[in-house]
């Protein structure tokens, strides 16, 4: 039977994208520990797969301002990759790639905007490529952006798009762990349900 | 202090006399609320997407849907639609997107629909504060009426 909602999928594939996710994180944490040149884990990661209220409580407070990252696919995937940062995490990247002390969400300057969006780039790249060795699909990516509000907004577009078919959104989350400290971040990869269909297929995996 | 009652997404509530309504961080999505100030009875809904499709039967979800089926509860609670005084927020656009799919205008096409149906019920939106770029938590104040939005960065603003 073909996937026609999230909550549809069995054991077996979310077991897969819980793969995919890890990784994904793995290349992920080796790209960000020689860019920060620190000591970078990944954690574990976890597929959720939640109600839209649900989803939002377990992020965090939906007035929480973070930092995010999104990119569209298209191509053979369609749908796309959001990467979320709270102040915690990006005041650490900073830090560490600027020499800067703490700055503000709402008072980025230009620079420190890039080098977020680019540690975005790199964790979401990360995940596609993982994605694509795996598979052997190709996907093409949109170019970055940066999105810096309340999480709850920022997280309206990945719900909006999965809306019209679901109450509900897969979540892939992993947390990183940066010389030590635990970092909480988001990692959301979203294909639309069609592909979610090509890339079980392309697995081999046949419900 | 008032009570406050939180509204989710894809949700409505409805309280009389007193109490906060609330509705946190909306994106694209519009929050609508209603009020008929003569019996003090308020409602805030937070919808998510411009049409209802029909297999769905989250009616809340919808501009359409969630519109009239909030304004079926209302007049069973005692409203009269010419007394109903309507504000809405959200509709922002917060990220530019080019892709397939037209989620990059969600949230416009959110603000249109919610007006249009509005319009077609006979309501008139009263005071907006939709579009830019920004997430919105908009409040309503059953006992005087008053909507607050409040926005990370930005001052806190009254419609």
């Amino acid at each position: 039977m073909a996937i026609s909602r999230y909550e549809d999928m069995n054991e077996m594939e979310k077991d897969i994208l819980k793969e995919i996710g890890s990784i994904g994180g793995g290349n992920a944490a080796t790209a960000l520990s020689s860019l920060l040149s620190a000591k970078v884990n990944m954690l574990v990661p976890r597929v959720e797969i939640l109600e839209f209220n649900e989803a939002l409580n377990k992020l965090g407070d939906p007035e929480e301002v973070v930092a995010a990252v999104m990119v569209e696919m298209t191509g053979e995937v369609e749908g796309i990759m959001l990467f979320t940062a709270p102040g915690e995490f990006t005041d650490e990247v900073v830090f560490r790639m600027l020499g800067k002390a703490k700055v503000s969400l709402m008072e980025l300057d230009e620079i420190d905007i890039s080098v977020l969006t680019e540690i975005g780039n790199i964790v979401i790249s990360s995940y596609i490529n993982a994605l694509s060795a795996l598979t052997g699909v190709a996907v093409e990516l949109s170019v970055p952006q940066l999105a810096v509000n309340m999480l709850g907004g920022i997280m309206s577009l990945p719900m909006a798009m999965m809306g019209q078919h679901s109450d509900r959104i897969m979540m892939v989350t992993g947390e990183f762990d940066i010389d030590g400290k635990a970092l909480k971040s988001g990692m959301l990869l979203l294909p639309d349900v069609k592909s979610l269909n090509i890339l079980m297929k392309k697995l081999g995996v046949d419900s | 202090m008032a009570k406050k009652i939180s509204v989710g997404i894809a949700d409505m509530k409805i309280a009389r006399q007193e109490g906060e309504l609330i509705t946190y961080a909306l994106g694209s999505c519009i929050g609508v609320a209603f009020y008929d100030p003569m019996i003090k009875l308020g409602a805030l809904l937070h919808i998510m997407l411009p049409e209802k499709n029909m297999t769905d039967s989250n009616v809340f979800k919808y501009a359409d849907s969630g519109v009239r089926e909030t304004l079926r509860k209302l007049q069973a609670f005692g409203a009269t639609k010419g007394r109903l005084v309507c504000k809405i927020a959200g509709g922002a656009k917060m990220f530019e997107m080019k892709g397939p799919g037209g989620l990059g205008n969600i949230g416009e096409r959110n603000a249109q629909n919610v007006k249009r149906v509005l319009m077609a019920e006979g309501l008139r939106v009263s005071s907006e504060d939709t579009g830019a770029n920004y997430a919105r938590t908009m409040s309503l104040d059953v006992a005087t009426g008053k909507v607050y939005i409040r926005s990370a960065g930005r001052p806190e603003r009254m419609l």
